[in-house]
């Protein structure tokens, strides 16, 4: 079975996020084992609770908890990138979704290392 | 490093970090370098490439802090020391700047036409653009 890592580097609000969730949605439906999505650069605003879309939009940040929960799909932060766009794992200020796993660049090493392929979006 | 075992006991990727823009009007060149150092760290084999507005991060004798940001320019002399080695720049790119003649800041960079960036580019198996 081949392997997927995809790296999302766009925020909610840019319609390059939807593409790479369209993206990961279909290599999911075809089999592919993804072994992660890994979020750096403003990616990470992806996994900001408070980020609130209007209701006749496209809910960017409601599909990352849907492909979480129908795949297990591991959802990667990179930290370094969050703190500088103002997320926080802080227990009185936490603002990242749960279905998030706090990590570092390592992380990308990692999967890059894992995947067969690895896609930047 | 005890992270780096599991991953070098597999086939070794290379890894392509290409930069395309300007060194401060955006995080991109920081966000690059700091991958870069990271892979390097990991002990991955890790070329840089410089294309289009990217070159004019390999510029020598920027003052980052004129304009309030961070040099992090200054942190490609450490590349050699995470053996970061291979480091490419768009030779078409350079020319289309001016940039052909101007000392880079670091000294080991590899000027390539067109046609050798591309095919060294399609060598790596996993590229980060930035």
């Amino acid at each position: 079975m081949h392997s997927l890592a995809v790296i999302v580097t766009t925020p909610p609000s840019s319609n390059l996020t939807a593409t790479a969730l369209h993206f990961i949605e279909s290599a999911l439906a075809q089999g592919i084992n993804v072994v992660g999505v890994f979020f750096y650069q403003t990616g990470v605003l992806n996994a900001n609770d408070y980020v609130a879309i209007a209701s006749d939009e496209f809910q960017v940040i409601e599909k990352w908890r849907l492909l979480h929960a129908k795949y297990q799909l591991p959802l990667h932060l990179c930290y370094t990138a969050a703190q500088k766009n103002g997320l926080s794992e802080e227990k009185e200020t936490n603002n990242i979704a749960c279905y998030f796993t706090v990590s570092g660049l390592g992380e990308l090493v990692e999967l890059t290392s894992a995947a067969d392929r690895v896609v930047q979006l | 490093m005890t992270q780096s075992t599991d991953i070098n006991t597999k086939k070794q990727k290379l890894v392509a970090i290409v930069n395309s823009t300007a060194p401060f009007s955006s995080t991109n060149g920081r966000d690059a370098l700091d991958l870069a150092l990271i892979f390097g760290s990991y002990e991955q084999a890790t070329s840089l490439f410089f294309q289009g507005d990217g070159v004019w991060q390999l510029t020598d004798k920027q003052d980052a802090t004129l304009i309030n940001s961070k040099d992090y320019l200054k942190t490609f002399a450490a590349l050699e020391f995470y053996d970061i080695e291979n480091i490419y720049a768009c030779q078409h790119a350079l020319t289309e700047r001016g940039l052909i003649d101007s000392p880079f800041i670091i000294n080991n960079v590899c000027v390539l036409t067109q046609q050798a960036f591309s095919d060294k580019l399609h060598l790596h198996h996993a590229i980060f653009r930035f």
